[in-house]
């Protein structure tokens, strides 16, 4: 399978202030997760990758067309979604989309044609005719989704598609993506803070922090490189019990509710081992659940650690 | 709101070349202004007075061909429609209030708001360059000029060639056809260039009336004092509509007055000067590091 993205080495600069830094990465097509604080270089990343700015070392391929050579082409492939702006107020919801299907190429009628089939299946067939300044949060969302659908790219530059939606809203936001994730062929770059979101669409996430990844990977091995963590639940008294881990290196956390914590064990720890310290204090434990960790966890404790050297796979 | 993704198909129709996408971008643009009353009570403006010259061009006719006697008296009364150059140039320069009223309205409309509102991330994350689309705004705004100027005139062209009952008037006169479309090109290049320049750069529709009002009221005002206090015809310059006339003059075959052939060179090189500084303006507010913020 060809590769969705390919970048070596690719640095950018705005002046002295470097937005990237040898970023390297080779990504498989399918929903794909960008992840990183505010200036991490999730926007420089994501104007590289639509051919907008050239970077200042490095690559950049993507679907196979470099961004340096082939940026307009590589626009008729990709739709953008921005999480601000990118609405010409005036228009009506199926003008908007047209005009983005004939600004990628399509023929007017066929732009009018594919505007208003979009428009109908993310459920605005109803406000079609409606001036964009009337149209709520949600439904500008659907709407500048449905204006990046228009030309059926292969790959869907997301950023922060859910900002701004009330709960019911993400909701049905989400299930679109999933559904649109789904479909052969398609693949997204879904940039959020979000990282709920990320888990529920993407396969993959690459974790930039400071304009290096940090982290690229399928989500379900990010997760397996975790700390062990596990829920202890007893009945009695477990001072005894408690201490005596904490002596032998586990991290224990109260988090309120009686009769169970939270155990972060050392990598050398085996599991009977919590049963054994039961055994000598005479603690009937009655629950032993290894935590499954989630994508915040994963972030919270990248960010905290030391980058990695570049030059990943997801 | 129901979503059915399931009915999504797939597009695989031919796409057209990147350059045809300035046509839909000016399109929209017209489309946005043309919704406002505001513009359609402007644009009846400069059509009264269009209205006028095209009555009067009829009249002139009808007087003339019922009482031939009075031809020579109805040509002295309505020397504005002799039909030659000169009647086009001046119907095109006295349209120049409106058109500067519209410009000076639909210029936050046209460009300012997508900067403003990050209507130009929309239109640069899709399959064009920054160019086209600064010629598709600049085409709106040509055709905006051309609405109100180029188009009567050749209107009124037409009319007075037919009224004429031959062609004679149009094979001898292809020169003014030469003159109304090499004015209305110096207007619509000038003043779209300017217009998008200013706008990018002001945004908001109050602030750019206000330069607009500056340039082309206030600056002509002080230059017609300035030339009474110095006894300088050169301060005439600082009127850009003037100038821009005076380049189009060019266009009708010729200046008559050696004044005014001494002011052209000077005219020209302002109109070029304020057609360079606008592109150059213009250049860093469409640059697509801009586009994600």
């Amino acid at each position: 399978m060809s590769l969705l993205l390919e970048l070596h080495e690719v640095t950018h600069f705005y002046g002295r202030v470097c937005a990237l830094s040898g970023v390297t990465l080779n990504v498989e097509p399918g929903p794909i997760g960008l992840v990183g604080q505010n200036g991490a270089g999730k926007s420089t990343l994501l104007q590289i990758l639509l051919g907008l700015i050239r970077p200042t070392h490095g690559t950049a391929v993507v679907l196979g067309q470099n961004v340096r050579t082939a940026g307009l082409a590589l626009r008729g492939r990709v739709g953008y979604m921005p999480e601000h702006g990118g609405l010409v107020t005036g228009l009506a919801g199926v003008e908007y989309v047209a005009l983005a299907g004939e600004l990628c190429g399509m023929p007017r009628k066929q732009a009018l044609r594919r505007g208003h089939e979009t428009l109908s299946q993310l459920g605005l067939e109803d406000a079609r005719y409606r001036p964009l300044d009337q149209y709520s949060v949600g439904m500008v969302q659907r709407l500048k989704l449905a204006a990046t659908l228009v030309h059926d790219p292969d790959l869907l530059l997301l950023d922060e598609p859910t900002s701004g939606l009330d709960p019911e809203g993400r909701t049905a936001m989400l299930h679109l993506l999933e559904s649109l994730a789904s479909r052969p062929g398609k693949s997204l770059l879904l940039a959020s803070h979000l990282l709920g979101d990320i888990e529920r669409v993407c396969q993959s996430a690459i974790i930039l922090r400071q304009g290096q990844v940090l982290k690229v990977g399928r989500i379900d091995e990010l997760r397996t490189t975790r700390p062990r963590s596990f829920r202890l639940r007893w009945d009695g008294d477990a001072a005894p019990y408690l201490a005596g881990l904490r002596e032998r290196g586990v991290q224990i956390e109260l988090d309120g509710k009686p009769g169970q914590a939270k155990a972060l064990v050392p990598t050398d720890w085996q599991t009977r081992e919590f049963f054994a310290e039961a055994h000598r204090q005479s603690l009937p434990l009655t629950g032993l659940e290894p935590e499954e960790e989630d994508l915040q966890a994963v972030y919270q404790r990248l960010m905290t650690a030391p980058p990695e050297p570049a030059g990943r796979t997801a | 709101m129901s979503v059915d993704t399931a009915g999504y198909r797939r597009w695989a129709g031919r796409q057209l070349p990147n350059a045809l996408a300035c046509w839909p971008i000016a399109r929209s643009g017209l489309v946005l202004v043309l919704r406002r009353k505001l513009f359609w009570l402007l644009l009846a403006l400069a059509a009264l007075h269009f209205l006028f010259i095209f009555a009067t061009i009829y009249l002139k006719f009808q007087i003339a061909a019922q009482n031939p006697g009075l031809e020579r008296f109805v040509n002295q009364v309505l020397r504005s429609v002799t039909g030659t150059g000169e009647t086009y140039r001046e119907f095109m320069f006295r349209q120049g209030t409106v058109t500067m009223l519209v410009l000076a309205f639909a210029g936050g409309m046209l460009v300012g708001d997508d900067m403003r509102r990050g209507g130009l991330t929309f239109y640069l994350s899709r399959r064009i360059g920054r160019w086209h689309y600064v010629v598709g705004k600049l085409l709106a705004i040509g055709l905006l000029v051309s609405l109100t100027t180029t188009l009567p005139a050749l209107v009124l062209y037409i009319e007075y060639g037919l009224l004429t009952n031959s062609f004679s008037y149009f094979r001898e006169n292809l020169g003014i056809l030469v003159g109304i479309l090499g004015y209305g090109l110096v207007m619509a290049v000038t003043l779209a260039l300017l217009l998008f320049a200013l706008a990018a750069w002001l945004h908001k529709t109050v602030p750019l009336v206000m330069a607009w009002a500056c340039l082309f009221v206030l600056l002509p005002a002080l230059g017609e004092l300035l030339q009474d206090v110095f006894d300088d015809r050169h301060w005439l310059l600082l009127s850009l509509w003037r100038d821009i006339r005076l380049v189009g003059t060019w266009f009708f075959g010729g200046i008559d007055t050696e004044r005014e052939l001494a002011m052209l060179n000077p005219s020209l090189a302002i109109v070029l000067g304020v057609c360079i500084v606008s592109t150059l303006a213009l250049v860093p507010r469409v640059r697509a590091v801009r586009v994600v913020q």
